[in-house]
């Protein structure tokens, strides 16, 4: 046994001295009153107070419910007719237990008290019990309260009136400060953050505990002859008294649990994770369902969650929006940084990483992959987008430029073909060049039709699909269900993918009629083109067919082609519209 | 009465406005419909000052290009219905470097009236061009013809349309695009008489009402290729 422990084994000894001790003294003075109620609510005190002094050394909790159960037995030692003793029973063992109560709950869980609001409820607590005492030891006078036998001197302003008068000023300043306290611990819960929240459940059962207490108080009274409605009162107050400690025992062991869950956490890793998971184990493990858990890149101050998006580590934060980073590092280099509530026990924190280090250091792998391919995927997008962008500029300075340009010459040959002073040979030649002319205006607009369709910019998707039907050798029935606007990249996607599934329909397909559908559905294109040919369309082959998956797969759709048994091809685009 | 032309005079020159971003073609179509006698009483390069100028000259036609400044999308389409909202008098002519099935139909929607829609490079064939604009000045309507290849192209399989002769088809086409009876004749060398018979016969088969003007009978006919 550790020094440590031979101190605590003499302080119990003591204790139980004590308390033994005490009830001895009213057993042994013929004190009407149940003894073993009396020992115990003393007792679950010392004792609960010498367990926190053992398994949370420094929380002055301990120290706290101690010094309350060693005043409980100041009214049986009171008995002894020994000097200055039956004074300091009716003093301290009646009016010194309340603000030790407040304190321990006011300071629980950690033993301190840590707004100014507390420590001015708990020193005006103090304060009160201070003067009321101080009061009792000038002014009271035993042999008023009927007291002829006892053994003390008298006080040395020895008044009833004058103690009546301290013990209800004290009564009505006890009620005010009653609801300052009150009012302290529903602060605490306000400004609690949800770990720290769970932790102060325990303190709610005690305060409607000691809230019994007092209002029982009201009617108790230790002795038979009071009557048997108040003994029984005192009898139930006692009671309550006894779990008190019990339930702040518990509360502050719970903790100790979470520590055992460590152990659960490394049995739980022995099997592999799936990804994402890790951050719910360990959330799970220290009871912090606020935990989040950001993997460091190589790069400096990159962070990624497990799905490799980037995060950045939060501000310190004030009140309920507090947050602590503890990082968990590999030969000084950042691995990870755990996200949590502040209230966590920093030693809990860190062993239920360093229990995790091996899944860490793979879900970082992952996330370091998933990262790169989020990337790919976006440089993809932009290609794509670029692409498109380029499309519109061809088309617009074939427009603008090469069109308009060989629109005006068609133009000034007719005028010159019209032309009187023109002589009929050199008629028919510029006749046969304008013929010319116009045949290569009509592939030059088929061209720049292809690169972007003017109407898609102009007038949306459904009016630009509207336009592929009309120039598509077989009937094309189409049903829109929105008739607005989408971002361009969708419109562009899906304008190709009915573009290129009607080329190949009139091409291969041999189908008599063909079906477009757009339709969206939370947030999503959907693009389906269905004809009634002989199927067999595979996009593994067509480079059409390919291209135009990885146009929507770089936008994060999906693409399919099938052909169902009943014949026919099926092509199935799926589009975010967000993109 | 001042502004009527004295008895035996020719009819006064039709006064037409240009619109379109390239100087070179508007200058160029002004100096052909000039040689012509249409008195070109104005000219634009974007959809606002095309509506200040029309406002000021007063036109009977309006020629615009779709694609136009401010947006160079469809300015000069949203600008011809403006002018014809407001100016029910005003014939319109949109020129366009693609034809669509859609913008046609919505042009003509509302009143199927002086309004005209065709591809740019139409304005090569001169005095098809000026005829064109005479008709849409007088009241009349057309459309290009590639829209209603296109729409007779895609519909020809199975219909009503497959009951009518080769001649019947040939004639549907030239209502659609907005031609008169007299010069579906002209077109076809057909006497009146006989054009009369033909379209009797193809609003029968297509289960049309013969309509009250020819105005009418082009959208009616438009609107049924499109939908059968």
């Amino acid at each position: 046994m550790t020094r440590r422990r031979w101190w605590l084994l003499t302080l119990a000894v003591v204790c139980a001295g004590w308390a033994l001790g005490g009830e001895w003294v009213s057993i042994h003075r013929g004190v009407p009153e149940n003894h073993l109620l009396d020992l115990l609510g003393g007792l679950a005190f010392l004792a609960g107070g010498i367990i926190i002094l053992d398994r949370r050394p420094g929380n002055a909790i301990g120290p706290l419910m101690i010094a309350y159960g060693i005043i409980w037995y100041f009214g049986n030692w009171g008995n002894l007719n020994v000097p200055v003793l039956p004074l300091l029973g009716t003093s301290l063992g009646q009016w010194a237990g309340t603000p030790i109560l407040a304190q321990i709950a006011l300071s629980y869980p950690t033993g301190r008290l840590r707004t100014r609001f507390d420590r001015a409820v708990t020193g005006l607590l103090y304060a009160g019990a201070i003067a009321i005492n101080v009061a009792i030891l000038l002014v009271f006078d035993p042999r008023s309260s009927g007291c002829r036998a006892c053994a003390w001197e008298p006080a040395p302003f020895p008044s009833r009136s004058a103690f009546l008068v301290a013990t209800s000023a004290y009564q009505h300043a006890g009620a005010v400060l009653a609801v300052f306290f009150f009012a302290a611990v529903w602060l605490h819960w306000r400004n609690a953050t949800p770990a720290e929240r769970r932790d102060l459940a325990p303190l709610w059962v005690a305060v409607c505990v000691i809230a019994i207490i007092y209002l029982l108080g009201a009617f108790a009274s230790p002795f038979p002859l009071a009557g048997p409605f108040a003994y029984l009162m005192w009898e139930l107050q006692t009671l309550f008294q006894i779990a008190l400690p019990v339930i702040f025992v518990w509360g502050l062991l719970s903790a100790r649990l979470a520590r055992s869950a460590v152990g659960d956490l490394m049995v739980e890793l022995d099997q592999p994770l799936p990804p994402g998971e890790l951050q719910s184990s360990l959330s799970r493990t220290l009871r912090d369902p606020s935990l989040e858990l950001l993997y460091a890149l190589d790069e400096r101050d990159r962070w990624v969650n497990a799905r490799g998006q980037h995060r950045s580590l939060p501000p310190p934060g004030q009140g309920n929006q507090a947050r602590t980073v503890t990082l968990v590092e590999r030969d000084g280099q950042p691995l990870a940084a755990l996200i949590h509530d502040p209230a966590l026990d920093p030693g809990l924190v860190r062993a239920a990483a360093a229990a995790a280090g091996i899944a860490i250091e793979n879900e970082r792998l992952h996330a370091e992959v998933q990262a790169q391919l989020e990337e790919v995927r976006a440089s993809r997008q932009r290609i794509v987008a670029a692409g498109d962008r380029e499309r519109r500029r061809v088309e617009r300075n074939l427009h603008d430029g090469a069109q308009q340009r060989l629109a005006t010459l068609a133009l000034s040959l007719a005028m010159l073909r019209d032309h009187d002073g023109t002589d009929p040979a050199t008629a028919d030649a510029l006749a046969q060049a304008l013929a010319e002319l116009r045949q290569a205006i009509d592939e030059l607009r088929e061209l720049a039709r292809g690169i972007h369709p003017a109407i898609l910019t102009e007038e949306g998707l459904p009016a630009a699909v509207e336009s592929l039907a009309d120039r598509s050798p077989l009937p094309v029935r189409i049903a829109a269900d929105f008739d607005t606007r989408l971002p361009e990249p969708t419109e562009t996607a899906a304008y190709f993918v009915v573009s290129e599934a009607l080329a190949n329909v009139a091409k291969y397909a041999h189908a008599s009629r063909a079906q477009v559908e757009l339709s969206r559905c939370n947030g999503t294109l959907r693009v389906e083109v269905v004809d009634d040919g002989v199927g067999g369309a595979d996009p593994a082959r067509g480079s059409g067919l390919r291209g135009l998956a990885d146009r929507v797969s770089a936008m994060r759709g999906s693409f399919a082609v099938e052909t169902p048994p009943g014949g026919g091809t099926r092509v199935l685009a799926e589009i975010p519209c967000d993109a | 009465m001042p502004d009527r032309p004295p008895p035996g005079a020719p009819p006064a020159a039709i006064r037409v406005v240009l619109a379109d971003d390239s100087v070179l073609f508007r200058e160029g179509l002004a100096r052909v419909l000039a040689e012509r006698g249409f008195l070109i009483v104005g000219q634009a390069g974007d959809a606002e000052t095309l509506h200040v100028v029309v406002g000021q000259a007063d036109p009977d036609v309006v020629v615009t290009d779709i694609r136009m400044p401010p947006t160079n999308t469809n300015d000069g389409l949203l600008a011809a219905q403006r002018i014809r909202d407001e100016r029910p008098g005003t014939g319109v002519l949109v020129l366009s470097q693609y034809v669509e099935t859609r913008q046609a139909i919505k042009l003509l929607q509302h009143a199927p009236q002086r309004v005209g829609y065709l591809l740019k490079d139409r304005v090569s064939d001169i005095a098809e061009f000026a005829d064109t604009l005479r008709r849409i000045a007088r009241g009349g309507s057309a459309i290009d013809p590639d829209v209603v290849a296109q729409l007779l192209r895609r519909r020809g399989e199975d219909n009503a349309l497959t009951g009518l002769t080769g001649r019947e088809r040939d004639i549907l086409a030239l209502i659609a695009e907005g031609r008169s009876n007299h010069a579906i004749c002209e077109r076809l060398h057909l006497s009146p008489k006989t054009v009369e018979t033909h379209v009797g016969s193809i609003l029968a088969k297509l289960g049309l009402l013969p309509a009250a003007d020819d105005h009418r009978r082009v959208l009616a006919v438009l609107m049924y290729i499109r939908n059968a």
